[in-house]
Formats: C-alpha cells, structure tokens, sequence
C-alpha cells in the first residue's frame, strides 16, 4: 500500500512544480493570456450542399491596445468567436481584425470595452534564443498552465496552412494537447506562438517572422507573403557547374525548374546557379548564415523581411558568367495552383444537373479520402496535384458523384471524373459547365471526360433535364441546384 | 445394404481415377528469379512444388508459374522413385501454361497421355488430382463448379482470360495439376484469390486448346486483345443518341487503344455481335450458357487472325473483319519472364521502369518513386499517349565509386535525358554517352529537372574497375 500512496502523492505534486507562484513572473501574464472560442462552419465535399457547426478552444495573447494574437488555424470559415480572460468567468464577443493564412497568423479584438479593462501587452521578441528552455502558457481551469519545454532548433518547412516553406521553432517536450496559438515565452517576452503538436514535442511560429509582418503592417507595408517560386538542387558535384561552365565549387545551388504565375515569365532559367541572395551567400547545400536563426535555408529569404511583389536581388551564374538580377517575389495565393492547398471562408462551390453532381477539384474534396488522400483517393486525381496550370487550363472541375435518378441510369456509379468538354465546350470552372448546358448538341448534352477516364464520353437528353435535377433536389433534399461565386475561386 | 452402395460407389469411381493418376506427375522446381532492382544478380535458389500431366505429344502440360525461371525441373511419376530430367518446351505467360519434355525414354515407359474435354458445366462435380503442401503423396479433392467468368490471371498480373472457380481445395502444390470429370482433362488448376474461401481456380479447355495451337508452328504468340474499351448501353438518351433499337443489345465502344484496332473500328461503334457470340447492352456474352465479359470472345481467336465483328454505326449494321494481335505495349505493367535489360556505366545503373522493378522497392512501393514514375508506368499511355516513353529508364542504383561521389542522387528516378538525348528506351542510354564528346556528362532526371555532371574520362576509364569491383560480368543485356 505504502508505494501505492507515495506515487500518488508524486503525481499530486507534480503540476505544482510546473506552476510557479502566479504572484511571480507568470502574474503579469495573467493580464496578456486569454483564451478564444471559435464557432466556425464545416463542410462536406462528398455532399457540398451541407453544412455544420464546429466549435473549438484556442490561447491567444494580448500583444497590443485592442489586439489579440494567435494562429490562423481554425479561424477559417469563421461563425461567431468569443474571448475570456484571467481563464474564467465572462465570455465578451471577439471580431477578427486580420487573418494571413500563409503565415499562420491572425488578430483579434472585442468592441466590449470591459473586456480591456485590467489587460497588458505583451511583447514579441526580436532576437530569440535557438536554445534552452521556455515555457507555453495556456489557461487551464482558472489557473495559469506553465509547462517547460526545451527550444531544439528554427526550420524552415511548409507552413500548416499554405503551399510555402516558411520560418518553425522546433520545441521538444511533452506536453499534451498543445499547438493551439499558445505563446512559448522566455521570461517576459514571448518567443513564438505554438502552432501545432510535432513528434514529442511540438512547433512554433517564431517571434521575430510574427514581428516582422506586424510591424510591416502597422506602416502599411505588409502586402501578404511571397515565396521563391521555383525548384533547385545542391551543387555539390563540381562535374554539373563545370558542365554548366562554371568552376566555383564553395557557394550556390542550382536552379532546376523555374515557374511562374499563368501570364508571367521567371526571371531564373533552368541551370541557373544562385550565388547570393539578399546579400547573403548561399552554400553549396542551399543554405545560409542567418542572423537571427543560423544556418537556414534559402526559403526563409522570401520571407525575411521581404513582402509578396518586393524584388529581392540575386547573384547568379549563368551561360559562363556572373550576373545580377532581381527576383520579384510572387505572392502565395492558393487561387493560382490549378487544385488549391485549401479553400477558405467559403463553402464549397458545386452545380448538380441531371442528378450529376460537378465539382472544382481541390485538395479539400480530395481530402474527402481521408488524411491519407494522395494515396486513397483516385491516383489519377490525386498526381493532378503537381500539375502546373496554363492558360487554357488554370482549374479543373470534377464528376464528383451521381445522385442516382431514372435520368442518369447506366452512369450512377461513375466517380471522380475529370470533365473535360460538355456539348464541345472546354470546362475550366462551374460556369463553363453552366452556359455549356444551355447549347445542347441536337437535343442531347454530351459530357467527355480526360482522355484515359472510363467512361470517356456520356450522352444525357437535354429535353428531360431540367425536370430530373428538380426530381433529384427534392428527393434528396438539396435546397440549391448550384453555388457559384464566380471567377474569384 | 447402405454400406454396400457406398462401396460399389466408391469402387466405381476409383477404378478409372486409377488411369488417370498414373498420368498426374510431381513436379521438383529449383528455381532462380532475377533481381530487378539489381538486374545483372539473381535471387537466392529457391525450391517449390508442383503438379504435372502427360497430355499428346509427349509433353508434359503443368502452370507457366511452376516452372519460371527454373534452374532444374524433377519429375517424379506415380510409384516409381526415380527424378527424371524435364525442361520447358513451350510458355505461355499470360494464359499460365507451359510444355515440358523429358529425354529419359523410360519417363513415358506406361503412361497414357490424358485427354483434354470440355467447359464443364457449372453445378457440376469435377476432381483435382495434384501434389500439394501437406503431404508427399498424389491428393484428390472433388468440388463442384462454382461459375465460369473472365478472371485475371495472377501469372502476368494484367491479362484476364476465361477461368473456372470450384469449391475443390487448390493449395500450393496443386499448380498445374489435372482438373478431371469423366476421366477428361477439363481443367488445369493453377490458383485461389486472398480472402475468398473454398474457392480454387482452374484454367478451361478453351484456353488449353488455345495455347496448344498457338504453339504448332512452333512459337508461342499468346491471347490476342482488340484493345477497345467498352460501356453499357443502358441510358435510353445514349441509346436514342445512336439510334439504337431495343434495349438489351449492343455494347458501346468508348476507347480504342491500337492503331490497328482503330483502322477498323471508331469510338461510339456499338458492337452488337463478336464471332458468333451476340453482345448484351451490359456488355456480356453467353458462353455455353455462361454469361461472360466480350472481350473472351477475342480471346478465342489466335494472333493476327480476324474476328468478324457485326457492328452499330450510324443507325445501321456494318460488319467488320477485324484483325486481332497480341498487344505488347503494356507489358511492363505486367510480370516479365525475360531476364532484366540494363546498362552500366560510371556505376549508374539503368534499367527500364517496371513493375517488376518496382515491387522491389518493397511492400510500400508506391510510396517509394514520385507519383509521376507510377503515371508514366500506368496511366502515360491513357493520358497523354504523345508523351509515353516506349520503356521509361530508371537509374536503379548508383554504385560508389570516386567518380560519382559527388552525385547528389542515389537511384529510383526517372532518366529524362542524358547530354540532351531524350530517353525514349534503354538503348538511348547507350547512345547518348557514346556519342558525347564534351568533357562532361550531363544526366537529367524526371520530373523535377535534376542534373548530375559526370565526367566522361574519368568515368570511361573507372568503368572497368566499378564492373570488377561490384561483380558484373558485362556492363549490359539488351
């Protein structure tokens, strides 16, 4: 019995020793901590027409007059959010200010002048340190929660929410549930803002990049995220710079594929070798010694200081010589890829015709396969993934499903095909397929799918279709034949 | 009086099984599989079992998969101790047959060849007679045809052929063994499917019959295919849009893949007849009274013959001759019993992408290579058949050697070009570093536009070293 009572007692203990006297440092972030309620809308995109209601619970933190900070996470789609402070009592109405996904980052205020009353701003450090420990700060039953956890590293990685590779502090420790917008501090000042569980430990967005576009902003500078648009490899192998007529061996990395945004032309070439960015060598192994982080990848580059549409100069060696040039940061916009990242603060667009239910093809319909979509979903929709879109074809728009109805008897099981005519008209977006239905080929819609999808072709009667999508949406229950919000998506 | 019926039952069912079984022969494989991955070695021996019968012609017909890549094959005859010699006379890789011959004279000392019948009857009882895992002695199981349908055959991985599904235990061992009923061959076992249970399959008299003929001439062509994909036609406003009357016939072509096939035939073509066999709005046929996919139809057919074909176009019948071939083009998507093509140089070692290669890579495969060497392999020929390779190359491996150290790869990609040949098939490769003359090479990967310099002296001369050093008898096999 006796060791039974002793463990227990250690396990009482235990959260005391993590809970330094709130009289002490932790007292003055009792009036920065708050905590957030955010009621948010959800979607299905196997039934794009529905729609639910999902609640959860973050941390922000005060860090000016009239402004909370967290991470963008969750605040997509946005119903209603609500704030607390000192981790319990009232909840006062909280209104989004800003929100950059690419970034991970979002504002807050509340027009309730009470909830104000008695908070202070923290503040965001500029210099962090790349190691020791700090502590991540949530509200837990009334109570300041301080939990240690060890800085390892800063990364560069692809954000939680966006294409682009931005700035991560790796933090290890476990502890659990964290990752929701709570601050990681040191002291007094905040380091950076947990942005997601990782491994044993988890990752924040770094103080110094939140800083950074805060204050841009504040000047009116901030003019979203840009990013390098464009794929290198190492130039490690003296054999490829000397085919590409260059000796140097210590510094550059090579660009393999440049890309650029439908109607723009990159201003690197295939082959070209980096030698310098923003004044800042590069290495051989596409990194760099940065002030603040150490040695990092080039990424961080688009991203230091440095907003979409800055030009950013460039050492490069190209056709035997060396040359500077200026490279325009691209803004990351998931409306440029041909099957967007994500899809927020809207629902899903569909259009049902027939009992044929046609869908834009993005990743979150993908998704719809679950977590581990690129290898359950279709593989023929899934590799689109990758594919770079062009003029002619900048969106693609998806079979999604068949609403079984006498009219599409025969095509009900047909899934996930790519529509690529309807009555000879190419199909981008929805619209195409809107003002495609209105010119039937004598008397019958005739739909084709990508070369390669079975069946590759179907023909419905024009005449009876108005009748079965009124027969479909009623049977099944769908208040709207079609939700289109027009070219922006 | 019971007891006695079961007797004469069961003495007259024996007596001819006794004939028969002295025809079914234990087949001994020491087998060698090639390494794709490594494709100039050869996996460790390997050793299985198999089932055999003696058919016309002093042959022995057992399962393609059987005698694959065998090193040494042993017969053993009913009662009689003695291993006898046998090598492969004849394969068929995607029907899973093959002919063996024995030189001993004494091998056919008493035996009786066994006579192939016909499609047995679904509800039917049939016996398999083999030697399968479990014991050393011949085995009987006794099952009854369950159904009769196109099946893929697991031999080649991408053919389906006509096949018959019993409820007879078919187990290891059992491959290539007798299929009996009326003291017939009606029947060669050759496999079961993972999670179905009292469900073996066996490869039909028509099939059979199909392979024997295509080897009189000597060589072994194979199943022809006409290459079309098909739909249903049961949506009235596709039926009105082709003027097709009734509602219970004809099949619509919606993909034609062989330019032969496309001589001859165009998409939206209803095919209302293939051979004799008349086509369902679903798609099927009735064969001897079983309802199965119209592509068996062609099958019947040898390569390059010409099946008459009634056909629906333009609101009216119009028959066709249309000649039928063995399709080739996929094959890489399927299992190959030739030995790997690769080619060597400056420890790089090129060999075409496969499926064979890729199962190497492991059980996660998939996960393995980018998702653009799985759509080249599989769906290049469907999407955008203009940019199909005609054999995609891989670097497979690149062996250490100072004079590629530096390289920042290490194997499992695409080749795109080498000194700005584009790589259509392995024999690019060859070509493209020998007729460089620049100081370097330049080998560019698939599809993100890697390069990787080489320089052509020091890699002309480490070759020799690289092939010795690594055990490589000779820098290629085309």
């Amino acid at each position: 019995m006796k060791p039974l009572n002793l463990m227990l007692c250690a396990l009482l203990l235990a959260p005391v020793t993590l809970l330094p006297a709130a009289s002490g440092d932790l007292a003055r972030w009792e009036r920065s901590l708050v905590t957030l309620e955010v009621n948010s809308q959800g979607y299905n995109y196997i039934q794009p027409w529905t729609r639910r209601s999902q609640s959860t619970q973050k941390s922000g933190v005060v860090i000016g007059p009239r402004s909370i900070l967290t991470t963008a996470e969750q605040l997509n789609d946005l119903l209603l959010a609500r704030v607390q402070k000192g981790g319990r009592g009232r909840w006062y109405p909280a209104q989004l200010e800003w929100i950059d996904y690419h970034a991970n980052l979002a504002l807050l205020t509340s027009d309730d002048e009470e909830f104000w009353q008695g908070l202070r701003p923290a503040s965001l450090m500029t210099k962090i340190p790349l190691s020791g420990d700090a502590r991540v700060l949530r509200w837990r039953e009334g109570k300041i929660e301080a939990r240690k956890m060890e800085i390892n590293r800063a990364r560069i990685e692809t954000g939680r929410q966006t294409f682009i590779d931005i700035m991560h502090l790796e933090l290890n420790g476990e502890v659990p549930g964290v990752g929701f917008g709570e601050p990681v501090i040191d002291g007094s000042r905040i380091i950076g803002i947990m942005e997601a569980p990782a491994g044993s430990g988890g990752l924040a967005v770094p103080a110094p990049f939140i800083k950074s576009i805060l204050d841009a902003r504040t000047k009116g500078d901030y003019r979203g995220l840009g990013f390098f648009n464009f794929y290198w490899q190492r130039a490690e192998n003296p054999e490829t710079l000397k085919a590409l007529k260059m000796e140097q061996t210590d510094h550059g990395v090579i660009v393999i594929q440049p890309l650029a945004k439908i109607g723009e032309e990159s201003i690197l070439k295939a082959r070209d070798v980096i030698l310098e960015i923003d004044g800042f060598e590069i290495g051989p192994e596409g990194d760099y010694q940065d002030p603040i982080y150490g040695r990092t990848m080039l990424e961080a580059l688009a991203t230091r200081g440095r907003w979409a549409g800055d030009g950013v100069p460039m050492t490069i060696w190209r056709d035997g010589r060396q040359m500077e040039i200026e490279y325009k940061l691209p803004k990351a916009e998931f409306t440029d890829e041909m099957i967007p990242d994500k899809v927020f603060d809207q629902p899903p667009e569909y259009l049902i015709a027939g009992g044929f239910v046609f869908q834009p093809l993005t990743v979150p319909y993908l998704e719809s396969w679950g977590g581990d979509w690129q290898r359950r979903a279709p593989f023929r929709l899934a590799y689109l993934k990758q594919a770079i879109p062009t003029e002619k074809q900048e969106a693609l728009v998806v079979l999604s499903v068949v609403l079984p109805d006498p009219y599409n008897l025969g095509y009900q099981s047909i899934r996930g095909l790519l529509v690529r005519e309807i009555n000879g008209r190419k199909i981008v977006r929805l619209p195409d397929i809107e003002a495609a239905l209105k010119e039937p080929r004598d008397g019958f819609h005739i739909i084709e799918f990508a070369r390669g999808d079975s069946p590759g072709k179907i023909v419905l009667d024009a005449g009876d279709l108005s009748a079965a999508t009124a027969r479909v949406l009623q049977r099944y229950g769908i208040d709207q034949d079609r939700l289109i919000l027009g070219d922006s998506n | 009086m019971k007891a006695l019926i079961c007797f004469l039952l069961a003495f007259a069912f024996v007596a001819p099984a006794a004939e028969v079984e002295r025809s079914v022969i234990q087949i001994t494989v020491f087998a060698q599989p090639p390494r794709w991955d490594v494709p100039w070695q050869f996996n460790n021996v390997q050793r299985w079992n198999g089932t055999g019968f003696l058919i016309k012609g002093r042959k022995i017909m057992t399962n393609a998969h059987v005698v694959n890549w065998a090193r040494q094959i042993l017969l053993k005859r009913l009662g009689d101790p003695r291993p006898y010699l046998a090598k492969v006379a004849f394969v068929g890789p995607d029907c899973d047959l093959a002919l063996l011959e024995v030189e001993d004279e004494r091998f056919y000392e008493g035996l009786e060849p066994l006579e192939i019948g016909d499609l047995p009857e679904v509800r039917s009882t049939v016996v398999t007679y083999g030697y399968p895992a479990g014991g050393e002695q011949i085995s009987y199981t006794r099952g009854v045809v369950s159904r009769v349908e196109l099946q893929p055959y697991v031999n080649i991985g991408n053919r389906s052929l006509l096949a018959v599904q019993t409820d007879a235990a078919i187990n290891p061992g059992n491959s290539g063994g007798p299929v009996i009923q009326d003291d017939k061959v009606v029947g060669v076992a050759f496999q079961g499917q993972p999670g179905l249970e009292n469900a073996g399959f066996f490869i039909p008299p028509n099939v059979i019959r199909h392979f024997l003929k295509d080897i009189e001439d000597d060589q072994y062509h194979g199943f022809p295919q006409a290459g079309i994909k098909f739909t249903d036609t049961f949506n009235p406003a596709l039926r009105e849009r082709l003027k097709l009357p009734g509602d219970d016939q004809g099949a619509r072509i919606d993909a034609i893949i062989p330019d032969s096939t496309k001589e001859h035939l165009q998409v939206d073509d209803v095919l209302l007849k293939v051979g004799e066999f008349p086509v369902a709005s679903d798609g099927t046929i009735t064969y001897r009274g079983n309802i199965v996919n119209l592509g068996m139809a062609v099958t019947e057919y040898q390569h390059g013959e010409k099946v008459p074909l009634v056909i629906w176009r333009g609101g009216e019948e119009v028959k066709v001759e249309l000649p039928v071939y063995v399709l080739t083009d996929d094959a890489a998507t399927g299992s190959q019993y030739t030995l790997p093509r690769y080619f060597v140089y400056g420890g790089m070692v090129f060999t075409p992408l496969s499926r064979d290669y890729l199962v190497t890579l492991g059980r996660s495969w998939m996960e393995s290579v980018s998702q653009d060497i799985i759509a080249e392999l599989y769906y290049r020929r469907d999407m955008e058949p203009e940019k199909k390779r005609t054999e995609p190359v891989m670097l497979a491996d690149v062996l250490t050697h100072p004079v590629n150290v530096n390289f920042e790869v290490k194997g499992r990609l695409m080749v795109d070009k080498i000194n700005g040949i584009r790589i259509d098939k392995l024999e690019d490769v060859i070509r493209a570093f020998e007729s460089n003359r620049n100081a370097q090479h330049t080998i560019e990967f698939s599809p993100m536009n890697h390069v990787e310099g080489l320089d052509r002296a020091q890699a002309d001369q480490a070759n020799p070293e690289i092939l010795k050093q690594f055990g490589i008898a000779s820098d290629r096999r085309l």
